[in-house]
């Protein structure tokens, strides 16, 4: 009996071992003098992070992709400086549902810290872990679908970035270290799902956020250093103003005034909660 | 001790096909192939190799050629697709028969080890096939390896892109003017170097069926402990409407099988027109396909039940002390006795034509047998009605005692000379 038990077990990891085909790809570019980038990652299924890279390489990629539903991209064009990578559906696409350990696509993007970067996002399916600190992040567009993403900024931006716009759709979104981004606009749009704004940093320019939430639950990480000044406009949200003072629309810090850092926080909200919790 | 001959004889006779490689053989099933790669897996593990890790071997010992011109033309001017590449390069080589021949639009194709000299410039684009591409001159183009390495040393230089399909990129300190890609596997195979199929031996083949109808036959057996665990009663019901109404349980599941497409279109149609029904037709599309499985996996396991219960209360009859006559012996009986055929196709599938028969055999009887009880299912709605499973007598009169020795209704047991046992069926 426990033979039995034994084959019957063998034959059904032999069933399971079978079921998916990974294969690793793997691309990179030297850096031949380049003084920017244009980004663009597109990443259908699986997990992705990506990070600083060496600054000899202009980027580089490595894949571990599922073969019978998605192919590599990466595709530099030699005009605009711009390159391509990621993952995208061969036909069909989709996600294989196998088991929690066989939706192992994997990608991890480095990109090089020498080069001002224009970076675009697109990800679908996605449990993403972008790290962005130290970099020289110019501009940032990041749209996720049914995804988990975890942006961070754990350095200072190397310049100065005019705009990080995202978009999330039934996401689970932190962004992390807001205040080292030196993002003079961030918006911010969410469909459903939780989203975590972290605006911990260094703060060495101020900034302009606007947010927009159709239904969900939105935390505000919120350094009491800075000047901070909310305008809110909501439908059905509950909102704890605790440690702000109101003035006409708009909640305000004590120091606004004499703070020479300032965040203005624009924030339209439908059904939800927002949180505020305080950075000391 | 003539049976054990027997034996003896057939293992001799296996072992001295053993070792021949058999061309007349039968495709191994979809059922059976996965333990049977299981089996191939660790009789590799055993011998130290698989036929995979021999496929990938780098080939280093072509002999470095130049690949004439001609035959399919593929353009390595646009590398960023890989797998297009790939697919692009893989026909071209299947294409080849004979003499390989291959076009590359503004540049050439190498097979075997290539070398570039620090002082020579190479203009174009380059394929190399089997061997790897050391560059320590200037090559202009982009550059493809199929099964080898790139190694750019260091005052060499690639102006292009760079593609290794089942290899590597070195840079040791050289220039790569473009992108590099990198597929580390690569289904491509030159035609030169690639491998016959290994024919199976009659050992390995025999193993594969083997380890495939085992792991069927254990499959089945846990499925129907299972049944009998949590639905003897219906199980039982089935069964005997298989043993009383056998023809008319087969007329039924031959009837079931040509309907089911059309009662299935019938149940999406009507629940699309319904429009409030388009909410449940995933769920009713997931039932119905269970409920199919149910009915032909349930009704297959119901006739091996019957199959058992008939045999070992024949054998009862005839004085056989028999253990524990119940359920799960019946459906363990009834397993060994349907899959009987399929050993008989595992042990001799190899055999030219006889092998064929015996398939056509084992796969004939479990059609018949799985449509009747597919049929028995039908009738007796999953095993709720009794009405054909020639029960007409009370339930408390259908005990073993009843059912083998004992006429109805109390009459002291024993058997009277001439008269006729009760046979349900048999």
């Amino acid at each position: 009996m426990r033979r039995s038990i034994a084959v019957l077990g063998m034959m059904l990891w032999a069933g399971l071992v079978q079921a998916q085909t990974m294969r690793p790809f793997e691309t990179f570019r030297q850096n031949h003098g380049e003084t920017r980038l244009g980004a663009r990652v597109e990443y259908a299924a699986g997990n992705l992070r990506l990070l600083p890279g060496q600054a000899d390489e202009l980027y580089r990629m490595e894949l571990s992709y599922d073969e019978d539903r998605y192919v590599p991209v990466s595709d530099f064009n030699n005009q605009t400086g711009a390159v391509l990578l990621g993952l995208k559906p061969a036909g069909q696409g989709g996600v294989r549902v196998v088991s929690r350990s066989q939706l192992s696509q994997q990608a991890t993007v480095a990109l090089s810290p020498a080069v001002d970067l224009s970076l675009d996002l697109t990800l679908g399916a996605v449990n993403a872990d972008v790290e962005l600190g130290g970099l020289r992040v110019n501009n940032l567009h990041l749209r996720t679908g049914a995804s988990r993403t975890i942006l961070r900024f754990s350095q200072p931006n190397a310049v100065r970035c005019e705009l990080a716009a995202i978009s999330a759709g039934a996401a689970e979104v932190s962004l992390m270290g807001l205040g080292n981004s030196r993002c003079d606009e961030v918006e911010f749009e969410g469909g459903m799902g939780r989203v975590l704004l972290d605006f911990a940093g260094q703060w060495t320019s101020s900034s302009r956020v606007e947010v927009k939430m159709a239904m969900g639950e939105l935390t505000l990480r919120l350094p009491r250093r800075i000047g901070l000044r909310i305008t809110m406009d909501r439908f059905l949200s509950s909102f704890e103003a605790a440690g702000l003072i109101r003035r006409d629309n708009a909640f305000q810090s004590p120091n606004y005034q004499s703070s020479t850092r300032h965040l203005d926080l624009d924030l339209t909200t439908a059904m939800g909660g927002v949180n505020v919790e305080w950075l000391d | 001790m003539s049976a054990y001959k027997r034996l003896l004889g057939i293992l001799a006779l296996l072992t001295l096909a053993g070792g021949h490689p058999l061309r007349a053989e039968i495709p191994v099933d979809g059922i059976t192939s996965r333990a049977a790669d299981l089996v191939d897996h660790m009789l590799g593990l055993i011998t130290g190799f698989t036929q995979p890790e021999r496929r990938h071997q780098p080939q280093s010992q072509v002999r470095p050629q130049e690949i004439a011109t001609g035959g399919t033309t593929v353009d390595l001017s646009n590398l960023s697709q890989p797998t297009l590449i790939e697919d692009r390069l893989g026909s071209a080589l299947n294409q080849s028969s004979g003499q390989l021949r291959i076009t590359i639009p503004g540049g050439g194709a190498r097979r075997g080890d290539f070398s570039l000299g620090s002082s020579e410039t190479r203009s174009g684009h380059l394929l190399v096939l089997d061997g790897t591409a050391d560059i320590y001159g200037h090559l202009t183009g982009n550059l493809v390896t199929i099964r080898g390495d790139v190694v750019v040393h260091p005052g060499g230089v690639v102006g292009g892109d760079v593609l290794t399909l089942g290899g590597r990129v070195r840079d040791e300190g050289g220039e790569i003017g473009g992108e590099v890609r990198t597929l580390r596997s690569t289904t491509l195979l030159s035609p030169a170097t690639r491998p016959e199929p290994a024919p199976l031996s009659a050992w390995q083949s025999v193993l594969r069926r083997t380890a495939g109808v085992l792991g069927v036959f254990l499959a089945l057996t846990l499925l129907g402990f299972g049944l009998v665990m949590f639905g003897r009663q219906n199980l039982e019901i089935v069964s005997d409407t298989v043993s009383h109404s056998f023809g008319r349980a087969f007329v039924t599941g031959l009837l079931g099988q040509i309907l089911l497409l059309p009662t299935f279109g019938m149940l999406v149609v009507g629940l699309i027109l319904s429009v409030a029904g388009i909410l449940l037709l995933p769920f009713a599309i997931a039932v119905f396909a269970l409920l199919v499985v149910i009915g032909v996996v349930g009704g297959y396991l119901a006739v091996a039940h019957a199959m058992g219960e008939t045999y070992t209360r024949r054998r009862m009859a005839m004085g056989t002390l028999v253990g524990s006559p119940n359920s799960y012996r019946y459906l363990l009986v009834g397993l060994v006795a349907l899959s009987s055929l399929w050993v008989a196709w595992a042990l001799f599938g190899w055999v030219p034509i006889a092998g064929s028969i015996v398939w056509g055999a084992a796969f004939f009887a479990s059609w018949l047998l799985g449509t009747a009880g597919f049929g028995a299912a039908l009738l007796s709605r999953a095993g709720i009605k009794e009405n054909f499973a020639g029960r007409l007598l009370p339930p408390e009169a259908l005990t073993d005692e009843y059912l083998w020795a004992t006429p109805q209704f109390g009459v002291p047991a024993g058997r009277k000379p001439g008269t006729r046992t009760p046979s349900r069926g048999l």
